[in-house]
């Protein structure tokens, strides 16, 4: 029974559709994953985005949530256990690799002269 | 409008004055550092509108740096999610699930890009 337009009812829909939207970039991103080469990538990505664009108008809340339930469960089924993370995010190879030095912190160069200045 | 930039200001980082951008930049240049160029906002805006304008279902002439994807060029919010991640993909950036959700025109795309410290 979710005939009334209320702002609940909104509220619900906008977070539905941020979900899909979350959703569907991480899928995006996992099939990047998977797929390296854009050929076979763009390829999977316009099979995803028919799936996707095959719910468009389903109206009812209860079964939205349903869809977006088993499009998580079929997301996490497919994960790749080795993603593709930049560098300097976190998880990536260069995460807190060279942090910029405190400001103020001077070095002198006075090899070997410590001990007769 | 001004309220959601106003809030959308706070999550990035601004972009300071002159004097002490100078001062700051100064402070953090690092010798054989493999991050040390910084954008200009021109090229910013021409790559990012050249990454909309490469999007198949987008109309070429109709792109300009302040244009709406949903309100001006009729895109879908799937295609927002695609143009964002093409972006990402341009500037070799990794933008946070949340951060990337409120991305929904060209001048936000221009600000987040060009206030990400990490952007090249």
């Amino acid at each position: 029974m979710s005939g009334v337009s209320t702002a609940a009812y909104f509220a619900r829909r906008a977070a539905q559709k941020e979900r899909v939207r979350i959703l569907y970039r991480r899928a995006l991103k996992d099939t990047l994953n998977w797929a390296v080469h854009r050929h076979i990538f763009y390829r999977d990505a316009s099979d995803l985005r028919e799936k996707f664009n095959a719910n468009q108008d389903v109206e009812d809340v209860d079964r939205i949530d349903k869809l977006i339930g088993h499009g998580e469960a079929e997301y996490n089924k497919w994960r790749h256990p080795d993603p593709y993370i930049v560098p300097w995010a976190p998880g990536g190879s260069k995460f807190c690799r060279n942090p910029t030095p405190p400001a103020g912190i001077e070095i002198v160069y006075n090899y070997g002269q410590e001990d007769n200045p | 409008m001004a309220l959601r930039t106003a809030v959308l200001r706070h999550l990035r980082v601004p972009v300071t004055g002159s004097n002490q951008s100078q001062i700051g930049f100064l402070g953090s240049i690092r010798a054989f550092s493999s991050h040390d160029d910084h954008l200009s906002k021109q090229e910013v805006v021409d790559r990012v509108l050249d990454v909309v304008k490469c999007f198949p279902k987008v109309d070429p002439a109709k792109v300009t740096p302040d244009v709406h994807f949903q309100k001006d060029l009729g895109l879908d919010s799937l295609d927002t999610v695609e143009i964002v991640m093409a972006i990402e993909e341009e500037f070799k950036l990794e933008i946070p699930d949340k951060e990337a959700d409120k991305i929904d025109s060209c001048p936000l795309a221009i600000e987040y890009v060009f206030n990400h410290p990490m952007s090249s």
